[in-house]
């Protein structure tokens, strides 16, 4: 859910999308400018926050990996709750990962939050001479859902910045918290103090 | 068999260190332990849900869930009758495979006398923004194990909680008393007179004096041996404490299960050690937490939330999970008679030194396949070690049981609701802010212990017939304006579910079987046995190796908690 601070608007952002369509890769391209070849299966990441500054306000996404429990379709409702965006990737190279995430679409409006902001990435987009699924195709699937689509590459970078930027305008300034934010546990031993802090 | 279940890729490794059948706390937490040491872990549940027997469900889910635990399992097909052979077992699969038998897995029942009512048609049209605890009431205390653990593990980061706001305990003449959240709120009570006071604040310093030098050589001011020994009861009678504080230490601040007066007969006594245990617990649990007002904390979305956030950091650290995935037999070594792996619903053959099953499975008696004796004998073994029921309710209404506070815990002490009650009932009342159910409504837990359903179900009826106005047209007539005892309207039953359930322990030989949740009021005892079973199962490992937040900074890996530029409030 998006929490406004005092000019900063907190985003829980996830990603869905098929094993190896480059959910890590979009990230990692996004928060560290990094790309790398063969990146491995995500393992060790739990969250990363990047913070944006759009014209009206900073956005401070914290962007929460699938931690591959999409693997086996296995991910916790625990993952989607409270999240104000999506991304929902798929490889321009590959047809089962646009049919695959069709049902991760699927699946996150049955969740059931309206003011979620969603969008398409079209990943790969260098790998054009491989290219099986059609632009028009994609953008017509995005429309009539209601996704905001684009077509990115984590290798050359190309629309990387442009997405999260896109949904950083898009989100809702004043959205109404559904549930007002608790705490969340943190040691003073570890953390110079040990204290609750209250996210409101 | 569902459809899903075949749609999966194969599980691919085939052989791991251990592998974790189940994602109840104790399953969850053991395969979280397990990934942060670097082990190869490999989690299955046959349900498309987290949490198992400690999950958080819909209310359309929450009682074919129920039913479905409390029957023997519907008889399987008879499984293949020979032990397999190198060339059905998976190419990775070394010779000394081949030396395996399967043994049948399958569930046993572990509720019973599952009772539902509904009040009203509308709820199950929201079914889904209900998330009602199965191990309910439940709550975490903000100095308790499992706090710690959660700290400790970096499961903390996925889960928010909110206070308890308040803590009540019944007296006889059924008024609720505030338990107090510190000492100046004691001493601020009208209801104690100065000399009372005095006394309390004798015996405070007593116990503060005493808890400083546990652990440390001076003991001049140590309670004595002889005392600690004693019932807790006798000690606090010889501190000469007025009655009403005396329970409240016993039943809401202890949280004794057992009366406590009638020692003879008394299941549990409570040691002074433990009492002062306890009554440490409650204390350095006000204030931990400095945004966290009382000592009693709940997690958004309900307990279930505990197991996905062990699950979640099990899977960060490589974890592999695999959701509506059941497991159908065990393989078996021939010659040392320990568990080697699983078949899956799948038919493949899924391998591993170490076994972790949730607390519901069982191997069918007898055996479908003839096995050589030794290992008839072991696996005819496996008794579960069940200690006692606790009964549970879970109770919709749609206005608080107190005024002015949404979310409490209320204590009914032993004989506070009817004569013969030998045990203390406790009712937790969760608030819509919780996310646990639609705004304006509350989800109300209640449990004790029980020799048998009859008591258990007598307890239960008894605090919900106080606390709540029941829509039954034989014996109330104008229900909605009822009134309970210190004059304040009785919210309206809309919905409950009440239930036994066993409280079985875990075991360890020659298969790990997980606890059922325990009667407790939080997760202590569990944590605690949940570590034993991981110290048994990896001696040599450290059961989650401190990990500083600094150091994940460090790996880039970890970003800041969301919540870091808004700490103080």
């Amino acid at each position: 859910m998006a929490t406004t601070g005092q000019n900063t608007l907190n985003a829980k952002l996830v990603l869905l999308g098929d094993m190896g369509a480059g959910k890590s890769s979009l990230v990692l391209r996004f928060v560290k400018g990094q790309f790398h070849e063969f990146q491995e299966s995500t393992i060790g990441a739990a969250f990363f926050s990047q913070t944006l500054a759009v014209n009206d306000a900073t956005v401070k996404f914290e962007i929460w990996d699938t931690a591959g429990q999409e693997r086996y379709h296995s991910l916790a409702p625990m993952y989607y709750r409270g999240a104000a965006a999506a991304i929902i990737v798929y490889d321009i190279t590959s047809t089962d990962s646009f049919a695959r995430a069709k049902k991760w679409v699927q699946e996150l409006q049955k969740q059931g939050n309206p003011n979620m902001v969603m969008a398409l990435a079209g990943n790969k987009a260098d790998l054009a001479d491989k290219r099986v699924v059609p632009v028009e195709e994609a953008r017509a699937y995005a429309e009539e859902n209601g996704l905001f689509f684009i077509e990115t590459s984590a290798k050359t970078a190309a629309n990387v910045n442009e997405i999260f930027y896109e949904i950083a305008k898009r989100l809702p300034r004043a959205q109404p918290a559904q549930n007002p934010a608790g705490m969340v546990l943190v040691d003073r031993q570890t953390e110079g103090s040990r204290a609750a802090s209250c996210c409101a | 068999m569902d459809d899903t279940t075949f749609s999966y890729p194969p599980i691919d490794p085939t052989t791991f260190d251990l592998i974790v059948v189940g994602t109840g706390l104790p399953e969850s937490i053991l395969a979280a332990a397990a990934s942060s040491t670097g082990k190869t872990v490999l989690h299955l549940d046959p349900n498309p849900y987290y949490g198992s027997h400690f999950s958080s469900l819909p209310l359309s889910d929450l009682p074919s869930f129920l039913l479905s635990h409390s029957q023997p399992a519907a008889v399987s097909l008879p499984t293949d009758l020979t032990t397999f052979s190198q060339s059905d077992a998976d190419d990775s699969t070394t010779a000394s495979q081949s030396d395996l038998v399967t043994v049948d897995l399958t569930t046993r029942p572990v509720y019973s006398d599952v009772e539902i009512s509904s009040h009203s048609a509308e709820l199950l049209e929201l079914s889904r923004k209900f998330n009602l605890d199965l191990t309910g009431p439940r709550v975490l205390f903000c100095a308790d194990s499992a706090v710690d653990l959660m700290l400790k593990s970096g499961a903390n980061q996925y889960v928010e909680f909110k206070n308890v706001d308040g803590t009540f305990l019944c007296s006889g003449d059924g008024k609720l008393s505030s338990v107090p959240d510190s000492r100046s709120a004691i001493f601020k009570d009208s209801s104690l007179g100065l000399a009372e006071k005095n006394r309390l604040g004798s015996f405070f310093k007593l116990v503060e004096g005493h808890l400083k030098e546990v652990g440390s050589d001076g003991g001049s001011r140590r309670i004595s041996e002889e005392d600690l020994e004693r019932p807790f009861v006798e000690f606090l009678d010889k501190m000469r404490l007025p009655v009403k504080i005396k329970s409240i230490i016993i039943y809401a601040i202890a949280m004794a299960d057992y009366d406590q007066d009638k020692l003879e007969g008394c299941k549990n006594v409570l040691k002074t050690r433990e009492g002062i245990n306890r009554l440490a617990l409650y204390h350095s649990s006000v204030g931990r937490f400095h945004n966290a007002l009382g000592a009693l904390i709940y997690p958004i979305y309900g307990q279930g939330e505990l197991s996905q956030a062990f699950c979640r950091r099990a899977a960060v650290k490589g974890c592999l999970y695999v959701l509506r995935m059941p497991v159908k037999a065990l393989l078996i070594d021939k010659e040392s008679g320990s568990c080697k792996g699983a078949k899956v619903a799948s038919g493949q053959h899924l391998f591993s030194n170490e076994m972790v099953l949730g607390p519901s499975f069982m191997i069918p008696w007898p055996l479908a396949n003839s096995l050589p004796d030794f290992l008839q004998a072991k696996l005819e073994d496996i008794g579960r070690d069940v200690r006692g029921k606790v009964a549970r309710g879970i109770c919709i209404t749609n206005s608080s049981l107190k005024t002015d506070v949404s979310t409490c815990l209320v204590v009914y002490p032993p004989k506070s609701l009817y004569t013969e009650q030998v045990t203390s009932i406790r009712v937790l009342q969760i608030g819509s802010s919780l996310a646990v159910c639609p705004s304006g409504m509350f989800v109300v837990y209640l449990s004790t212990f029980c020799d048998d359903a009859i008591q258990g179900k007598k307890s239960l009826h008894a605090a919900i017939n106080t606390i709540f106005s029941v829509a039954t047209s034989e014996t109330r007539e104008n229900s909605s304006y009822e009134k309970s005892e210190d004059g304040e309207v009785k919210p309206n039953l809309l919905w409950s579910a009440l239930y036994i359930q066993e409280l079985s322990m875990g075991s360890f030989d020659p298969f790990c079987f997980t606890h059922m949740p325990d009667g407790s009021l939080n997760y202590n005892d569990l944590v605690d046995s949940t570590k034993e079973v991981f110290q048994k199962m990896f001696p040599q490992e450290e059961f989650f190796p401190e990990t500083t937040f600094s150091q994940l900074d460090d790996d880039g890996e970890l970003g800041p908690s969301p919540s870091d530029d808004s700490l103080d409030s």
